[in-house]
């Protein structure tokens, strides 16, 4: 447990609460190691590769898919043929890849690198490589059986459609070391609590310490769905499964994961990317209360993408939704801190009028543009998640090619193009190379923005046509979609288009990567491209028993995970119970390699 | 002298971002009061739980049913049943890849109350143009009604990956205009 706040009692003359020091940006904890240091870097460099090799594979099977949406059908392709059997196996490999693969890597190495850091902490590295090494045995566990379409279950692996049991153990494995990581982190905080007493926790590691909290206990779903449903029935110790309790248990950690997806995300929004741009944080504890509202609102939210099931009460869909619409709320206060962060930077360079200052933004530079571009996409993003989760517009909507739309500007965008802009400038603070080729970076950004853009306009157009999502559209034995009433040629031109316009921009982007990586060594990062802390406005100070009241409730990150996983359990266990109660076992099948009739 | 940088300073700012917080609050309350509403007002044919989704039905409990036999319940003989008093029971069962029955054949203007099971795995059951998507699950019976007002053909797509032949499984509810 943390500190909790002192009553001093009153003095004549109280100090002042903050000092000119705590406006100024983090002067980080020297690490005299070398060899450790270097090993850090290393280990964080692994994970960031890892993730966007995973990226790299999946951002090229995406045309693919763009094309059927399109109305085009390249899966019939005899090349094609032979590396991908169907279309719901490149579909398959495109959403682990990118959603599950890369996000996971890329966390695991950003957050532990992170704190580590900000902390000055002395982790163990046996356990860190221990972590990352085990998260990479999991993933090519997983990928064995998907390469081999023995695992064609897009990454909702809704039972009882069964894989091979190798694909539910590899992706078991790969979570649970993530886990593993987010203890490492949570243990090196408290660590650095008990050095510190009566300190607040800086700001960079408080935001990642309530990530890595959230998703302890977003993962409960998963690793309860994984341990106690699937792979006790894909190794035939159940006498079947019953779909709904795994499929609401996946949506138990399913929808909280995208904030484990975003937050990450928004720890560069308010801590680098104010220095980056030339500007300060906006307020460090206004920063501290979105993270905590992240931390305790964010699970509880899942059977909002569970309103067309059947046998789950009504009640419970209604309170899902509007704890739901309360998750706006952290994110409407990221959008006033950055849009404001972002203000007093382009004033600082000299930006005028109400608007005007945009122009005034250091749009020359890669990291800052992506980042800029990917909040612009999340506006749009957002805004539609919240239609999305509404109860009355939702069935109009519910798998229809409308939610892919969505979410390649929220995971797609907001998250993937924020990790690329960072990627120019952490690669280069981990590695000592050089950033190569920064117009072709610049030019990567704005083409995955624009090629998002265009995807997301024709599938939201598309799903309200009435177009599902994760079919192959393109070859249906009725022609309903590309004839008939549905009027689909715009949007599914714009779907095809946009196919073209990410497959460039992506291509552009990883060049850049990989010949960033694949330069010498010339600098010492440290020196060259320091983690880019920022100056303050209004900051939270470092003493607890003088620091604002919302500083001193948001410090004891413990309590409040305690009050977290009690909300969870509190909005999800009668459900849950309720479904295991009234469990309905039913056999497996395999319509993916063996076609109707592989049931068991 | 020119006038030096005006830049934002911690009061102006903790004033707007109060301001904020209450239009975000507010905003978000005032989206889950309209949806209850329209919850309220039957404006969506809500999926019933288990108290609702076919208890009554033979062979059917808290809304399960077995899924390897429907021999005994309504789900043996699939399609409309007239239940005489100006309401209508459609029997729907998913199996991949297509509907049983392949077309079904309901009145305009008149409460149809949908009854679907699944004979193997997950499936959807989207009837375009309409707010219509319930998800289809072996071993539980989904339960919605709902009234087609205009005469006509609709399609009814399956929304849910199923296999293979997922994009194949389309078939038709056909609207019938009511007999003078
Ligand atoms: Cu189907």
């Amino acid at each position: 447990m943390t500190t909790s706040p002192v009553h001093t009692p009153d003095l004549p003359r109280p100090a002042p609460a903050l000092a000119p020091g705590d406006f100024r940006a983090r002067t980080i904890p020297a690490i005299q190691d070398a060899a450790y240091l270097a090993s850090l870097k290393k280990v964080t460099q692994y994970y960031v590769v890892t993730a966007f090799l995973a990226l790299f594979i999946g951002v090229l099977i995406g045309p693919l898919q763009a094309f059927n949406y399109a109305g085009i059908n390249v899966y019939d392709n005899p090349i094609l043929k032979a590396l991908l059997k169907s279309y719901y196996q490149g579909l398959s490999l495109h959403g682990v890849l990118n959603a599950l693969v890369f996000t996971q890597f890329f966390i695991s190495g950003w957050l532990l690198y992170l704190p580590t850091r900000d902390m000055g902490a002395k982790i163990n590295m046996k356990f860190a490589w221990g972590t990352y090494i085990m998260m990479t045995a999991g993933l090519l566990m997983a990928a064995v059986p998907l390469l081999l379409n023995k695992a064609t279950l897009l990454y909702t692996f809704y039972p009882p459609m069964e894989g091979h049991w190798l694909f539910y153990v590899g992706a078991t494995i790969m979570v649970a070391a993530s886990l593993l990581v987010a203890l490492q982190v949570i243990v090196t905080w408290i660590g650095w609590k008990k050095a510190n007493p009566g300190k607040v926790t800086p700001l960079v590691t408080f935001m990642t310490v309530c990530t890595w909290m959230m998703w302890l206990v977003a993962a409960l779903g998963l690793v309860g769905e994984a341990l106690f449903v699937l792979i006790p029935w894909v190794f035939g110790l159940r006498p079947g499964v019953d779909p709904l309790i795994a499929k609401t248990l996946f949506w138990w950690t399913g929808h909280a994961i995208v904030y484990f997806w975003l937050l990450p995300a928004y720890i560069s929004w308010y801590a680098f990317l104010p220095k980056q741009a030339g500007g300060r944080i906006v307020s460090e504890p206004l920063a501290r209360l979105t993270f905590v509202m992240f931390l305790l609102n964010s699970t509880p939210v899942g059977i909002h993408h569970q309103y067309a099931d059947p046998n789950i009460s009504n009640v419970w869909k209604l309170i899902h939704m509007f704890l739901t619409f309360l998750v706006a709320i952290p994110s409407l206060l990221t959008a006033f801190s950055i849009a404001g962060a972002l203000e007093d930077a382009a004033r600082a360079r000299g930006g005028r009028g109400a608007v005007g200052w945009i122009f005034k933004l250091p749009w020359g530079d890669p990291s800052v543009t992506g980042q800029i571009l990917a909040m612009i996409s999340f506006i749009g993003g957002g805004a539609g998640g919240i239609i999305t989760a509404s109860y009355a517009f939702s069935p109009v909507i519910h798998n229809t090619a409308w939610i892919p739309g969505h979410f390649h500007i929220t995971v797609g965008t907001a998250v993937t193009l924020s990790f690329m802009a960072i990627s120019f400038w952490l690669v280069p603070h981990l590695t000592g190379k050089r950033l190569a080729a920064p117009k072709l970076a610049l030019s990567s950004v704005w083409l995955w923005f624009a090629g998002m853009m265009f995807f997301a306009v024709g599938m939201h157009w598309e799903g309200l046509l009435g177009i599902p999502r994760r079919a192959l559209i393109s070859a249906t034995a009725l022609p309903i979609y590309k004839e008939g009433s549905m009027h689909s040629q715009i949007p599914m031109a714009l779907t095809g288009i946009s196919g073209v316009i990410l497959l460039v921009g992506g291509l552009m982007y990883f060049y850049v990567l990989f010949a960033t990586l694949l330069s010498p060594r010339v600098d010492d990062g440290e020196v060259t491209t320091p983690l880019p802390y920022s100056d303050v406005i209004s900051p939270a100070g470092s003493d607890l028993t003088r620091a604002s009241t919302l500083v001193r409730t948001t410090e004891p990150l413990l309590a409040l995970w305690v009050v977290a996983l009690a909300l969870v359990l509190l909005m999800y266990g009668p459900v849950v119970l309720r479904l295991i109660a009234n469990a309905s076992l039913v056999p497996g099948c395999d319509f993916f390699s063996v076609g109707a009739g592989g049931c068991r | 002298m020119a006038p030096r940088i005006q830049r934002l300073d911690h009061h102006t700012m903790e004033k707007y971002e109060n301001i904020w917080f209450g239009i975000a609050v507010v905003m978000s309350v005032l989206l889950a009061v309209a949806v209850f509403a329209s919850f309220l007002s039957g404006t969506i044919p809500r999926i019933e739980d288990e108290g609702g989704g076919g208890h009554h039905l033979e062979g059917v409990k808290n809304g399960r049913i077995n899924s390897r036999n429907f021999a005994g319940t309504p789900f043996a003989t699939p399609g409309l049943v007239d239940n005489k008093d100006g309401t209508y029971s459609a029997f729907v069962v998913a199996r991949a890849f297509a509907f049983d029955p392949p077309v079904l054949k309901v009145p305009a203007g008149k409460p149809v109350t949908f009854y679907l099971t699944s004979a193997d795995v997950l499936h959807g059951y989207y009837v375009e143009k309409t707010n219509v998507n319930a998800t289809v699950v072996p071993g539980q019976v989904a339960s919605f009604t709902t009234t087609f007002r205009s005469p006509g053909p609709l399609n009814i797509v399956c929304d849910e990956y199923c296999g293979v032949g997922h994009h194949n499984m389309l078939n038709k509810i056909i609207v019938e205009a009511p007999q003078p």
